[in-house]
């Protein structure tokens, strides 16, 4: 393993006298453990999500840990250094409903191996067949909606925790694309190439419940579940009070009480329900604001006409804003789908995720609509008139908020999970290509050593020598906010 | 027979007074070819930051101006004064490009229905023209994304679907207002779709190919011997290379054998449509027999078929190896018709220059289908279809502010509200 | 290092013992030597000009120009190669039940085991001398046999049983619990073991009080009451066939081979392992598109033993030819070779498939180890078979060249001293 050496103290003290005037921040003094790792991407303009930008600074990693931003940072002995200058450096993608292929590999047909096969080659899989990669290779099977029983014994294991496979192909077409985290049915799974522990990372579930016009029934069943549980948990907080003086009494049943219910308005998970449609919308909306839980809804094609009651129950959007629909014939009101949805969300308070319209990846030559086109994706947000930090966010924090994984993933701050890319350019500019990607503190993405874009406009040699003692460039400290120029209308 | 070949003769050089040469003796005997009458449109002054021309000598204005009179370009150039009596559209970030142009569309109808008519399995007398459905939503929605013509044509199910009608997407029109030619085109199906699963001949691919030779072979002789046979009639202009065809093929052997006939056997007006997966293999020959590519939806080939892993950018491919004229498609809708610039953006990222895809949306399109004199770049003596963006039109967060189509505005976000 | 006849004499006065032989042979004298051109001896490397001093089907020296006592038979074939019998230790040869699913460590593969079918004699022929033969099924269906191809009953045939325990791995919660929970049965027979224990005590100090008591009663009081019957000395409860077999492993007297289809598999079984020391090895079936080369290198660290075919594969979605047996080897694990089929075909040109690997790199004594020594020792039979040296059975086979020239035949074929072919002896 790499250690640091003492004699680092004295040149970094030493160092920081030369260059007081820089505010410089001083990496690390502190533990000389053997087993201690470091990662430094050097000399990129890092986009923290946050909304600052450090020009030309240097982001430091120590065991996958984010441990420093900034500038002069002395970088330990044996420090592994990505040199990111020219570029741009941002906080890993989290992708939402994300094809199962990405964690579970594309070598698990499920074939039984217990009698010596002779093998058989395999039909050729060919380009001219008209058949998509996916229909000639079965995925592997979506092990699904999954119990949260799994997640209550062993720290977030889930079966995905089992299945992952950390040589999955279509992962490190992910990991190229700038994904480093993704959602599986109602985990949230950290893409560790080579590594298997720890990938699970979801604290919170999402349990999907159903609101639809078209069926009145289940709208005035789930409304009843929550006005059960909502005077449950009234009785019990009463009793909670009173039986600190009357011992005998006795503790509200919860014969009757929907256990999922209680979990959402108990915060344990969140809600997720699937609606388009204005009316629904504002049904969901008022069940939330009236029971007091925060809806998360996917699809949301019509939340632009009724914005702000959305952003009034607190509500995550997970949308598309390229998705088409036509307005109902059969309404007065606005409707149909809009280009503007994820900005007019937004300004009301919406938290808004984007999702491509495909979530699996594409190998069959139609491109910037899969998993793989989250960038591609959010600029259609911003067609719409979000603002161009608000559609970082909506790939990056925004999701791992609605995962409950926000303080490990979706931004680069201090004592996150060191998740980043560095792109050859702006991240959401359709000519921009990652050229690395780091997850949890480790190299698994390099575009030139990989074979399936390294052949397209590929890197120019490095021009910084990897080993030499880099200096931050001392007159570009200060912290922007992003404004990015809109050409507006006259 | 002779009575008829004469009658038609006189109702076709009645209808058709342009037509002209060998074309009279097959010349449709139904309308075609109907000039928008010039109707009373106000003459325009844009005055933009960026003016792409994408003429021959690939000027760009920055700023630039164009003047737009009775439907027509006026003025391509550096900015002057505005004349009395014209509108002025004045946006100093914005950029100008001629509108797009898509060849293999399907949304005229409005949507999937009337494309495939399966019982004969070559309708080279079919015409989209009893489907279009003008200014659908489809069309609407393009037209806010700058797509300004498109080639709306039948399906891929049979060997020979039809012909197909070139239309601009005007957002209230009707077919009258909206078609640039009648026919457009032939739409042909070589490959990968037309192989027939119903126990009648063609399905394999020498069926297939028989199937287009025979009938090609007797509308050469018909070209040839100046007879006329209805069941022929637009197939033999074709032939006499008054209309160009467009044929969908795919893999390297689809393309190939469309070359090969189209090109070699027949020398026809064709157009390699689609391309796609190992399609790109034959761009060489492609490129060395001169003929046009029209790429999409499919624009990279992950490149099983030779297992060398590599996503490649076939965009890209095809324009290195020297292809003439290459445009793009969406197949809409297939992929939908507004996103028709995302083909150019996609294929930028997988390796293919800005520009020249810019040239695929516009100028090289209109080559294509020789409709170059109309439409595909700004010009003076063109039609006045242009976009005026907010940037760079490849870039999905780049809108359309304004779109104009023979020189009516048919679209303006300030007033109408953002389609797209 | 030129070795002298020392041992001849000693060798003289040895047991005589006749194996016994099976399938047609052509007997030799109880005492003989071989010359040959070269002797690949797999564990001391290869010996030029190699006499070899056999008597009653065993090795009694090897070496580089040995002198040979006068009245010794001398066989002398000196443009022969020998190399050890090859031995397969991943074959359903001759057996035809299909297995389904479940978890049956103490089944024994030897209970399908039906001598006399021709693909043994056919298979020693081809120079398969050595068969593991294992019991069909998912998850864990049981465990491996060995047998020599040689015998004509089941008695000679079987050279051992409990060989390998034979487990799927996967990458899937139902995979790795199906490993621990076989540990955890284990735990539960400990635990069973101890309570009895207890309990045994317990009823031998409750005995030896009471028979305390007893001794003082007079004989009116014995009559009336029960003599205490002594509980007898503490008998272990048998384990489950399952806890059987999992404390086997533990205890070092069996070993897992463990099937696994990807490279992810491999950390999953590492994962679910967890503390438990174990002897193990891995099966690869090396499909077109295997991405094994990911954990090579963790392989070599551990000088692991995994069972791939002589297959070069393709790196996944490329026309990147990689040679994973080489690379595994190179990365120092330790490569065990079966056929790529388990037909007599792809039998018979095994070492032609294998020879085809050397020419694309892997070194060709790692190859050849692969197919002898490797498999003897994951079959724990590296004592009599796998290699060339004192004490080791003779049986081996005979070259006109190298064994991995596509060219070379096989010339003969001698199983415990004797050939089996008699034509190719004289």
């Amino acid at each position: 393993m790499k250690t640091m050496k003492k004699q680092l103290i004295g040149g970094a003290l030493g160092l920081s006298l030369a260059l007081s005037f820089a505010a410089p921040s001083l990496a690390l003094l502190a533990d000389d453990h053997e087993e201690d790792s470091y990662l430094a991407i050097v000399g990129g303009d890092i986009f923290a999500g946050t909304g600052e930008v450090l020009r030309g600074a240097t982001l430091l990693s120590k065991n996958g840990k984010i441990e420093e931003i900034g500038y002069e940072l002395i970088l330990p002995d044996g420090c592994e250094t990505v040199d990111a200058h020219g570029m741009r450096v941002y906080p890993g993608l989290v992708a939402l409903s994300a094809t199962t292929r990405l964690t579970q590999g594309t070598f698990a047909a499920g074939v039984e191996i217990h009698d010596f096969v002779p093998h058989e080659e395999h039909s050729e899989i060919c380009g001219d067949c008209g058949k998509s990669f996916e229909e000639i290779v079965p995925p592997a099977l979506d092990p699904g909606e999954f119990s949260t029983e799994h997640l209550a014994t062993d720290a977030f294991r889930t079966d995905f925790d089992d299945s992952f496979d950390p040589f999955s192909g279509y992962m490190v077409m992910a990991l190229g694309n700038g994904i480093t985290t993704v959602q599986q049915s109602s985990a949230a799974v950290k893409l560790k190439r080579g590594d298997i522990s720890g990938v699970s990372l979801s604290e919170k579930t999402l349990t999907s419940q159903s609101w639809s016009g078209s069926n009145p029934a289940g709208k005035a069943d789930l409304r009843e579940k929550f006005r059960l549980a909502t005077e449950y948990l009234a009785d019990y907080r009463r009793w909670e009070e009173a039986v600190k003086s009357d011992k005998e009494l006795k503790e509200p049943s919860k014969k009757g009480i929907d256990g999922r219910i209680l979990d959402i308005l108990e915060g344990r998970t969140m809600a997720r329900f699937s609606a388009n449609e204005r009316a629904d919308l504002l049904g969901i909306a008022r069940l939330a604001q009236q029971f007091k839980f925060r809806p998360v809804i996917q699809g949301c094609v019509e939340g632009w006409t009724v914005a702000e009651e959305l952003g009034r129950a607190g509500a995550f959007a997970i949308v598309t804003p390229r998705t088409r629909r036509d307005r109902s014939e059969t309404t007065t009101h606005e409707g149909g789908s809009s280009i503007e949805n994820a900005a007019i969300l937004t300004r009301a308070g919406v938290q808004v995720a984007v999702v491509p319209a495909n979530t699996s990846i594409d190998m069959g030559g139609i491109s910037g609509r899969d998993l793989l086109s989250l960038p591609l994706e959010a600029g259609f947000a911003i067609r719409g008139g979000m603002d161009e930090r608000a559609a970082l966010e909506s790939i990056t924090v925004v999701p791992a908020r609605l995962l409950g994984i926000d303080h490990r993933v979706g931004t680069l701050e201090i004592g996150k999970d060191c998740d980043a890319l560095i792109t050859d350019g702006d991240l959401l500019h359709y000519q921009t290509f990652v050229q690395y990607t780091v997850v949890e503190g480790k190299l698994v993405y390099d575009k030139q050593e990989e074979v399936f874009y390294s052949h397209i406009r590929p890197r120019p040699e490095a021009a910084v020598d990897p080993g030499e003692e880099v200096s931050g460039e001392v007159e570009s400290v200060e912290v922007e906010e992003i404004v990015e120029e809109e050409s507006d209308e006259e | 027979m002779a009575a008829l070949t004469s009658l038609t003769l006189l109702v076709a050089s009645t209808l058709v007074p342009g037509v002209s040469g060998t074309g009279d003796a097959y010349a449709d005997v139904r309308p075609i070819e109907i000039h928008n009458a010039p109707v009373a449109t106000p003459s325009l002054a844009i005055r933009c930051g960026r003016v792409l021309t994408m003429n021959a000598g690939d000027t760009i204005l920055d700023p630039g101006m164009l003047l737009v009179e009775n439907g027509d370009i006026t003025y391509v150039g550096a900015p002057i004064d505005v004349p009395a009596g014209f509108e002025s559209i004045e946006l100093d970030e914005a950029w100008v490009t001629p509108g797009f142009i898509d060849l293999h569309s399907h949304i005229h109808a409005g949507g999937w229905g009337d494309t495939n008519d399966m019982v004969m399995p070559t309708n080279h007398e079919f015409s989209t023209r009893p489907t279009i459905v003008a200014g659908n939503p489809n069309v609407r929605r393009a037209c806010a994304a700058g797509v300004t013509t498109i080639f709306g044509i039948p399906g891929s199910g049979t060997s020979i679907s039809g012909f197909g009608v070139l239309l601009k997407t005007k957002t209230e029109s009707t077919y009258e207002g909206a078609v640039l030619a009648d026919p457009g085109g032939m739409k042909v199906a070589q490959t990968h779709n037309p192989e027939r699963r119903a126990g009648d001949i063609g399905a394999t691919r020498a069926g297939l190919g028989w199937l287009l030779e025979e009938v090609n072979d007797r509308a050469v002789q018909a070209r040839d011997t100046g007879s006329f046979d209805p069941a022929l009639a637009n197939l033999t202009r074709i032939h006499a290379g008054e209309l160009p065809v467009l044929i969908h093929c795919a893999g390297n052997e689809g393309v190939a054998s469309t070359v090969r006939m189209w090109k070699g056997r027949y020398d026809t007006r064709c157009a390699v449509s689609h391309g796609s997966f190992d399609g790109w293999y034959t761009a060489d020959y492609v490129a060395s027999m001169g003929v046009p590519v029209n790429h999409g939806p499919r624009t990279f080939n992950f490149n099983l078929g030779m297992k060398e892993g590599r996503i490649v950018g076939t965009s890209a491919a095809y324009v290195e190896a020297g292809v003439p004229l290459f445009s793009l498609n969406t197949d809409a809708p297939v992929i939908p018709q507004e996103e028709l610039f995302l083909q150019g953006s996609v294929s930028v990222h997988h390796g293919a220059d800005a520009y020249t895809m810019l040239k695929a949306l516009t100028i090289h399109p209109a080559r294509t289908f020789g409709i170059e004199d109309r439409v595909g770049s700004l010009e003076v003596g063109k039609d006045a279809d242009l976009v005026i963006w907010t940037g760079d039109p490849l870039d999905p967060r780049t809108r359309a502010e304004v779109v104009v189509i023979d020189g009516e505005v048919q679209y303006q976000r300030t007033h109408d509200g953002q389609w797209f | 290092m030129k070795m002298r006849n020392l041992l001849v004499g000693l060798a003289c006065v040895l047991g005589t013992q006749a194996p016994l032989l099976a399938a047609p042979a052509s007997p030799t004298p109880d005492l003989f030597a071989l010359r040959v051109g070269r002797a690949e001896t797999v564990s001391q490397g290869t010996i030029e000009h190699a006499v070899i001093l056999i008597e009653n089907g065993k090795i009694i020296t090897i070496g580089q120009d040995l002198e040979i006592e006068r009245g010794i038979r001398v066989i002398d074939r000196p443009d022969w190669v020998v190399t050890p019998g090859f031995v397969n230790c991943y074959s359903r040869a001759g057996m035809s039940s299909s297995g389904g699913s479940g978890t049956q460590p103490g089944v024994q593969a030897s209970t399908e085991l039906y001598p006399r079918q021709p693909i043994y004699g056919e298979l020693l022929e081809a120079g398969v001398t050595t068969l593991g033969l294992y019991p069909p099924g998912n998850q864990i269906p049981g465990q491996a046999v060995v047998v020599s191809t040689a015998g004509d009953s089941r008695e000679s045939m079987l050279v051992r049983e409990g060989a390998y325990l034979k487990i799927l791995m996967e990458s899937n919660s139902k995979a790795k619990k199906t490993l621990r929970d076989g540990f955890e049965e284990a735990d539960k027979h400990l635990e069973k073991v101890t309570e009895a224990r207890e309990k045994h005590e317990k009823a031998k100090e409750k005995y030896d009080d009471e028979l305390k008591k007893w001794k003082k009663y007079d004989d009116e009081e014995k009559a009336k009451k029960k003599e205490p019957v002594d509980p007898g000395d503490f008998v272990e409860p048998d384990p489950s066939d399952e806890a059987a077999a999992f404390l086997d492993l533990r205890e070092g007297e069996l070993s897992a081979m463990f099937s696994i289809r990807k490279a992810g598999d491999y950390l999953h079984l590492i994962d679910a392992l967890g503390e438990e020391q174990i002897s193990w090895s891995m099966r690869v079936p090396l499909r077109n598109d295997i991405d094994l080369y990911e954990v090579a290198e963790k392989l070599g660290a551990d000088e692991r033993q995994v069972v791939v075919e002589p297959r070069l594969t393709l790196m996944p979605w490329t026309a990147r030819e990689r040679n994973i047996p080489a690379e595994l080897d190179r990365a120092g694990a330790r490569v065990v070779f079966i056929p790529n089929g388990d037909d007599l075909g792809n039998q018979e040109k095994w070492r032609q498939h294998v020879g085809h690997l050397v020419k694309r790199g892997m070194d060709p004594q790692a190859a050849l180890a692969a197919m002898t020594h490797e498999p003897a020792v994951l079959l724990g039979v590296d004592e009599t078979v796998g290699s060339l040296g004192a004490g080791k059975e003779a049986t081996m086979l005979f070259f006109d060249g190298d064994p991995f020239q596509a060219s070379t035949n096989l010339k003969a074929v001698m199983h415990a001293g004797d050939f089996v072919e008699e034509a190719s002896a004289q």
